[in-house]
């Protein structure tokens, strides 16, 4: 006991010296955060917009204007033809084009319901749907006022279109992406710190041939294994603590559910994230070796995992390969526990999946490393 | 098999026909020697000649294939936890932790070695009068010039009053004041009555010890004190001595 005491001491010790373990633990969550945070959203920006102007009304001339007017839109150019559009989109210049065809006022006053043309690059299928979004509500705000000026009855107004829109559920979304993707990020602070510290700070040592001098003395490689994890169980708990508060302050998401069952189900899954990292320290003699074998599982861990790409839309055998992975279960966890406030009780499968992976890990990985400690 | 342990002036260190093989590698062959109590026993040979596996398998280290040794009257294969709580060990690579300071290296060794807290201030006060370390006592250890910090090594190495130390190429990359000054250390720790293990590369040092074992492809190919060493192979220095037996092998760099 006294021995891991002293590693602990000395643990923290070198934790709290080194600029880049200081900088890792606090600034990368909160920069994590906030960056993804508001990165991860759906909303459009400054979209590069063509408009085909073929009518030159005063009408045409308005709907130009409340294009242009939006934040979303970034008008480019206006052109003459069709045509002209698809090769500037060809070009990479817009990803948008609005085509206002002839006598579009004309149509429009009459009652004619005239077809406005927008053409969308689909090669981010997400932003092309949100956009084509944002054109339906600018449209729907133009009839509504030209409705009133011309005098038509509201009954026309209902059947009346100027681009027809699919409405979709994402639509103006961003407040509940954020608070998908949020919690989701402080699953990924937890696991990348704990694996990267773990592997790193045994490594270091390996490297610096201390280890060597530590094993020349009566400790025994479960003491060192433990001297060296608790203290990063205890890093990634505050770590945890940081993500939930900066997901509080930064975007108001405070959590539903119960803490003390966040942070139990927490440290479970540690145990995995803890195991990766002694396992990557006992198959690499540098530090950066013991990095990139956590990166490398960890980007696969992550992608599995239903944080960006829903699981359902996987193929069945990759959805078959995600029930191996203990991210996974904790993605739904904390997703559940932060936005539904659901009881522990009714997450005991998850719950038990992470135990059982977490506790297969940790164990295989401090046999490995006992094995090569003696 | 003996177990009993050995005291002073009898054999601390006891080999007899120690082999270890990696694969289808003889790393070390063979060897037997006895050491005993207060002395300084150089161990010599080429790079790749052995020596760091001999002396990692008297540590505790690493599990011999086959033969016998005890080390302070302990056997290496059943009780090198033992061994450990009675040797001092210090590696070619410095290895205190260069991001600690002086001061907490010491208490963090200590604490290792099972000393309680009041030890730890006892020794701490002990070995900065007696490295002349006060005034760097807070300071981080990478701060230090190499040659303190390998005498702080050996001191640590030291905190559990060890009866063995075995050092291992200790003065490598150390300038010659320093070594000098490492060595004064040396003879100071075998008057007290211990026994030193040393390997080394240079071979005016070599002369400093009272026997030198010449180890080659696993071999231990001689094994006296430096002066018979010299007669017998007609030689002005152990250098030359060395130069001659080395190149009848091939495990040289």
């Amino acid at each position: 006991m006294q021995r891991i005491f002293y590693l602990m001491k000395k643990e923290f010790k070198q934790i709290l010296r080194e600029k880049l373990f200081i900088s890792l633990i606090f600034l990368a969550p909160l920069g994590q955060i906030i960056i993804l945070g508001f990165a991860i959203t759906t909303d459009v920006r400054n979209l590069n917009l063509a408009v085909v102007d073929a009518d030159h009304s005063s009408m045409s001339a308005r709907l130009i204007e409340s294009l242009s007017a939006t934040e979303s839109f970034n008008l480019v150019c206006i052109l003459d033809s069709e045509k002209e559009a698809l090769r500037e989109m060809d070009n990479g210049k817009i990803k948008l084009a609005v085509v206002i065809p002839k006598q579009f006022e004309r149509d429009l006053k009459n009652g004619r319901q005239p077809q406005v043309q927008a053409i969308i690059d689909g090669v981010d299928g997400n932003s092309a749907g949100i956009a084509m979004a944002y054109i339906g509500q600018i449209s729907r705000k133009l009839q509504q006022e030209w409705m009133q000026k011309t005098g038509v009855s509201n009954a026309l107004n209902q059947d009346l279109r100027l681009v027809e829109i699919e409405t979709r559920m994402w639509y103006n979304p961003s407040l509940e992406s954020v608070n998908n993707i949020v919690p989701g990020i402080i699953a990924v602070l937890v696991m990348m710190i704990t694996a990267f510290l773990t592997g790193m700070t045994i490594v270091r040592e390996k490297e610096n041939g201390t280890l060597e001098q530590l094993m020349v003395t009566p400790i025994t490689s479960m003491e060192l294994m433990l001297g060296k994890v608790l203290p990063l169980v205890i890093v990634g708990f505050i770590l945890f603590n940081v993500g939930i508060l900066g997901a509080g302050i930064v975007f108001g998401l405070w959590m539903k559910g119960n803490l003390f069952s966040l942070y139990l189900m927490a440290i479970v899954f540690m145990l995995s994230t803890l195991g990766l990292g002694i396992f990557a320290s006992t198959v690499s003699q540098t530090q950066q070796q013991a990095m990139f074998i956590a990166w490398f599982f960890m980007i696969v861990a992550l992608l599995l995992s239903g944080f960006f790409i829903p699981i359902e839309n996987m193929p069945d055998w990759v959805q078959a390969l995600t029930y191996l992975n203990p991210v996974r279960y904790f993605m739904v966890i904390i997703r559940e526990i932060y936005l539904k406030g659901t009881e522990l009780l009714y997450l005991w499968k998850e719950a038990l999946a992470m135990l059982a992976f977490g506790l297969a890990t940790i164990i295989s990985a401090a046999v490995r490393f006992q094995k090569r400690m003696s | 098999m003996e177990t009993v342990k050995i005291k002073n002036n009898s054999h601390s260190v006891i080999v007899e026909a120690l082999t270890k093989k990696f694969g289808g590698f003889t790393a070390v062959n063979n060897i037997s020697f006895r050491v005993s109590g207060g002395e300084i026993f150089g161990f010599l040979g080429a790079n790749g000649a052995g020596k760091t596996t001999a002396i990692r398998m008297l540590c505790g280290l690493l599990m011999p294939t086959s033969g016998q040794a005890t080390v302070a009257g302990f056997d290496v294969y059943t009780e090198y936890e033992k061994i450990k709580m009675n040797i001092g060990y210090m590696s070619q690579k410095f290895s205190l932790y260069e991001d600690l300071t002086v001061r907490e290296n010491i208490e963090f060794y200590g604490g290792v070695y099972g000393l309680s807290r009041k030890e730890i201030r006892e020794k701490t006060d002990y070995l900065m009068d007696y490295l002349k370390l006060w005034d760097h006592a807070d300071d981080l250890t990478k701060s230090l010039p190499l040659g303190w910090k390998q005498r702080m090594a050996l001191s640590t190495a030291l905190l559990h009053d060890p009866d063995i130390i075995f050092l291992d190429e200790p003065t490598s990359g150390v300038d010659p004041v320093s070594r000098r000054n490492f060595w004064l250390l040396i003879y100071e720790l075998a008057e007290q009555g211990k026994t030193i293990f040393v390997t080394t590369h240079f071979m005016d040092e070599a002369e400093y010890c009272h026997r030198l074992s010449i180890m080659r492809d696993g071999l231990i190919v001689e094994l006296d004190k430096p002066g018979v060493l010299k007669k017998k192979y007609n030689a002005e220095n152990m250098q030359d001595v060395f130069m001659k037996i080395v190149r009848g092998g091939k495990g040289q760099d």
